[in-house]
């Protein structure tokens, strides 16, 4: 009985020292926070890696047309609408939305795309204020769009599953700086809407 | 205090009614300032609090609001202010209104005989430790009221708990404060620090082992006292919400709160004067009268606080690392381990009052009281030891920068 | 010093009369800090010992099983993540094996070791937060914090592997999304060497505390029996002491071809089938699946990381009945199909909806505070209950 009472006394206090000498190990270690989103090294989007699911983006250049991803999505996030011409085998797009208020980014759509002209863009920060403009517009309304046609010499046969797409950097983005200490310590960075085209 | 006083009451000897207005004023002057240091001291444990929860969950605490997220702690009182009162429906509305007063008058009234430094105290009561064992009790009144008159059956199971708590850990508490007052002779808190001396040797924690099992037995009391993890279970956040103050919002939270992190320093403040040498200054005698004092005065406050801050800083490091005490454990540790104990350590610390002050015997306290202080250093040493040891093993380095 | 817990079943005692002037009724949720989502126990209370346990459920569903009468079948995979987001990898695979039974898909080997890797990663981590938020419970908030860093680590490579952190949607009929990049498995092997290290750490900080096992043990006492007759699974199966896993015991995928332990209940301290046996049995399956992913991740063969399979697969109609030993115990899906290419009826069955059942027969006789202790032992997440 007292050895009971002598041991347990002895687990208590060797376990509430080892617990102690823990947390006090931590008061001397860097914290793991990032803080987002101004005192970060780099913009967000560059340090995901490529097969981030993001933000789906529909470059509308290389689409055929073929509807595949408006048939693959599980909850019916895409809307396009293709008028073909059987004669001249060309096609337009009058429409092509996205409703990223909507989209799971499951990357369904982006799998069966030959052109891989629907992708994942690394970007997630698409909050508006109102839940009607999280309704992407890939194509102007009012504009019609020509078909990309699939022949030997096309642009982006298929995206391999394999092969991560890294979205282009389109006008408004600013190249991101990396500052030359940017190893050792946290540099504010500020996006700002640049108005010349980058690089 | 009484050069301050006599001062005071000096210059409205003129005035009709001079003594006793004198008095009064100074009764009110003692107690602003007492309850602003209060104030001041609740509000920035708060952000030490959580700017060391932070670092030890690897995160930084609050950061933003002013230098390092000092002034957290003031946006968050100007929330609280600015909020709506509200009283659920059908509770009991004066005995709402009522209960954060009494936990906070309960915290507040001990204050009044903690020391601060040598002469400094609000009022040298003679009672001392058992004073402030009495006035602690009205947090009970308080809670029960919260737990009953919020109309709420997580609130009630709180304010049940936390009283039973309270009142069940009073009893080892003043065991071990009465092995302190055998030793010291006397209850009066200034008198048991001047019977303590400077030298951690000189102090009555490492006086015997009696009174060193008495110092663990009364820090964990005090632990319970105060409601901190492990004995957190009236407030308990994942269990009953939060306890008995689960109705209550806005300026009344902020009382039953700000009396939390005050009992803190109360807790800290009584360790620090009963077991650590309180105000002593280690290496220099009491002074008389007269030149120094000044000097005395700051010096002994500094290290009655830098005491009370590492003893404040150790309650917010074990709320931090333990886990909670269920009910039944609690209350079965305090009756069946804590009291036991604490009877012991007063038998026993009444029986080295008795060591003679030379020979043998003699010769043999000094050994021990040196031997129980290079152990309780040790302890702290091993800590830090183990500490450094814990991040070698994850191949980390030492991070010393605090204010990111 | 601190109070043990005397071993008593309330299913060896009678049962408890509740008198209705001592008795009080108490909701412990929908919203609450400790019922992980939202389920509602409703508790008879005297004083502070429960005298009936009724849990209601259905705060949190959402019709998958009927989603999956509307949608195709690879439309569905994004919806199985939903059934138990912490352990998504699992509810993938169940599906992924379902249809593949049926429609006769045979998975190359390669695919099968990426779906090892994934599954057993998912495994560590949702052990990590389970065990987490049995400490978080329990009053102790800094393990938690430290189980999500390292769970954070394991999102970044899960986000390397497939692109998502939480809803992979990583597996496919016949094989997975996409391949590893280069480089991933030695980022994978990194974080293994670091969490091996990590492991004792979180075991002297919390699993080894005194407090913290006076709370679980002897608590919750699970027999071997009730756990069998209430179809329990995984570690609340196995800490009741019953040696069963799916992955040995009725192999499926790769598993066969690696050398893992099962721990099981009884060994540790307390009795078998207590709170405390199903948070260690967790503890030690993390280190078995860290086992199990470097195996996996040093042995992974060349080859294709998906079959030829159509586009929109319309199995032949038929049932089948695939289960997987997912994070928290046995997932099964039992699917019927009509030879077009959506199910014709789907059936998921969880173990968190068995763990629930087995409350309020395990429940009365203990105290609030155990309760919460026990509910965190089971390790039930309201998304699994209601589908």
């Amino acid at each position: 009985m007292q050895s009971r009472f002598i041991r347990s006394v002895r687990d208590s206090a060797v376990s509430i020292f080892e617990g102690l000498a823990v947390t006090l190990s931590y008061l001397f270690r860097k914290p793991v926070t990032l803080q987002y989103p101004d005192r970060i090294p780099r913009p967000i989007p560059d340090l995901l890696p490529e097969t981030f699911r993001g933000i789906i983006e529909a470059d509308t250049a290389i689409c055929t047309g073929c509807l595949a991803c408006m048939k693959r999505c599980p909850i019916g996030v895409i809307r396009i609408e293709v008028e073909r011409n059987s004669e001249t085998k060309t096609g337009t797009i009058s429409r092509f939305d996205v409703d990223a208020g909507l989209c799971m980014v499951c990357g369904l759509c982006t799998e069966v795309c030959p052109t891989g002209a629907i992708r994942h863009c690394t970007e997630f920060e698409g909050s508006t204020s109102q839940l009607i403009n999280l309704v992407l517009h890939y194509v102007r309304p009012g504009d019609k769009v020509p078909v990309c046609r699939l022949s030997k010499d096309s642009p982006p046969q298929g995206l391999k599953r394999n092969e991560p797409y890294r979205r282009a950097r389109t006008a408004w983005d600013e190249p991101a700086p990396v500052p030359p200490d940017a190893a050792r310590g946290e540099v504010r960075w500020k996006r700002r809407r640049n108005k010349e085209a980058a690089e | 205090m009484k050069t301050g006083f006599d001062n005071l009451a000096a210059r409205l000897a003129n005035v009709p009614w001079g003594e006793t207005l004198a008095a009064a004023l100074w009764l009110l002057l003692v107690a602003v300032a007492v309850l602003a240091f209060m104030a001041t001291f609740a509000g920035v444990t708060t952000w030490v609090e959580r700017r060391i929860a932070g670092r030890m969950m690897s995160r930084i605490g609050p950061n933003r609001v002013g230098p390092a997220g000092f002034l957290q702690w003031l946006a968050d009182g100007l929330k609280c202010f600015l909020k709506e009162d509200v009283i659920p429906d059908a509770a009991d509305r004066p005995l709402f209104r009522m209960a954060p007063y009494l936990v906070f008058a309960g915290c507040f009234g001990a204050f009044a005989a903690l020391p601060f430094g040598y002469g400094l105290a609000a009022s040298g009561i003679d009672a001392g430790i058992f004073y402030v064992s009495a006035v602690t009790s009205l947090v009970v009144v308080g809670i029960l009221m919260a737990g009953w008159s919020s109309n709420n059956k997580w609130s009630l199971l709180g304010g049940v708990r936390g009283a039973a708590q309270i009142i069940s850990y009073e009893i080892p508490a003043g065991l071990a404060a009465l092995s302190v007052v055998a030793l010291a002779g006397t209850p009066n808190l200034q008198g048991i620090i001047q019977a303590q001396g400077g030298w951690p040797w000189q102090w009555f924690a490492f006086h015997n082992p009696f009174a060193s099992i008495a110092f663990f037995v009364f820090l964990a009391s005090l632990l319970a006292e105060g409601n901190r993890t492990p004995f957190d279970l009236p407030e308990a956040e994942s269990e009953l919400v939060a306890g008995y103050v689960t109705e209550y919002s806005g300026m009344r939270f902020l009382f039953f709160l700000f009396a939390e992190w005050a009992n803190i320093w109360v807790m800290a403040a009584l360790i620090v004067t009963l077991f650590l040498g309180g105000w002593q200054v280690p290496g220099a005698a009491l002074p008389d009268a007269g030149t120094g004092r000044t000097f005395w005065i700051l010096a002994s406050a500094a290290v009655f606080f830098m005491k009370t801050l590492t003893f404040a800083f150790l309650v917010v490091w074990v709320r931090w690392t333990l886990p909670r005490l269920r009910v039944d454990q609690l209350t079965d540790l305090c009756w069946k381990v804590f009291v036991p104990a604490g009877f012991v350590c007063l038998i026993g610390s009444s029986a080295c009052v008795l060591i003679p002050g030379q020979g043998a015997w003699h010769a043999v306290h000094r050994v021990v009281q040196w031997g129980l202080t290079a152990a309780g250093f040790g302890l702290a040493a091993g800590l830090l030891w183990r500490a450094r040891t814990n991040i070698k093993n994850l191949n980390e380095r030492i991070y010393l920068k605090v204010w990111t | 010093m601190i109070q043990e817990n005397t071993s008593k079943t309330s299913v060896d005692q009678p049962a408890a009369q509740a008198s209705n002037e001592d008795s009080t009724l108490i909701h412990m949720g929908p919203q609450h800090p400790s019922t992980h989502g939202v389920i509602n126990l409703t508790l008879t209370l005297e004083g502070e010992i429960i005298v009936k346990a009724d849990p209601r459920v259905g705060y949190l569903h959402r019709g998958i099983e009927k989603l999956a009468e509307i949608t195709p079948y690879t439309g569905f995979i994004p919806f199985t993540d939903r059934i138990d987001y912490l352990a998504a990898m699992f509810c993938n695979q169940g599906w992924c094996m379902a249809v593949e039974r049926l429609a006769g898909i045979q998975v190359p080997r390669r695919a099968e070791y990426l779906r090892v890797i994934a599954c057993e990663l998912n495994r560590l981590i949702n052990h990590l937060i389970s065990c987490g938020t049995t400490a978080m419970d329990l009053g102790a908030f800094t393990p938690f914090l430290h189980a999500i860093r390292e769970r954070e680590k394991v999102n970044d490579l899960m986000e390397k592997i497939c692109g998502s952190r939480l809803n992979y949607t990583f597996m496919r009929f016949g094989g997975v999304c996409r391949d590893f990049a280069p480089g991933l498995d030695r980022d994978i092997l990194d974080f293994l060497d670091r969490f091996e290290k990590f492991l004792p750490e979180f075991n002297r900080l919390i699993s080894g505390n005194e407090i913290f096992i006076r709370r679980l043990v002897n608590v919750g006492v699970i027999p071997a029996g009730l756990a069998v007759s209430h179809g329990l699974g995984g570690p609340n199966l196995r800490a009741s002491g019953i040696d069963f896993d799916l992955r040995r015991n009725r192999p499926y995928s790769v598993y066969p071809e690696f050398q893992f332990r099962v721990p099981t209940g009884g060994s540790y301290r307390g009795e078998a089938g207590d709170s405390f046996a199903r948070y260690r049995v967790r503890i030690d399956e993390m280190v078995e699946s860290a086992r199990i992913v470097r195996q996996a991740v040093e042995g992974l063969p060349e080859g294709e990381f998906l079959a030829k399979v159509p586009r929109n697969p319309a199995p032949p109609a038929g049932e089948v009945y695939a289960r997987v030993e997912s994070a928290r115990g046995e997932l099964g899906y039992y699917l019927v199909s009509d030879g077009s290419d959506r199910a014709f009826r789907l059936k998921i069955r969880t173990s968190s909806f068995c763990a629930m059942t087995v409350i309020p027969v395990v429940a009365p006789g203990m105290m609030v505070a155990d309760l919460t202790a026990f509910f965190g032992s089971l390790d039930v997440v309201a998304p699994e209950v209601d589908r």
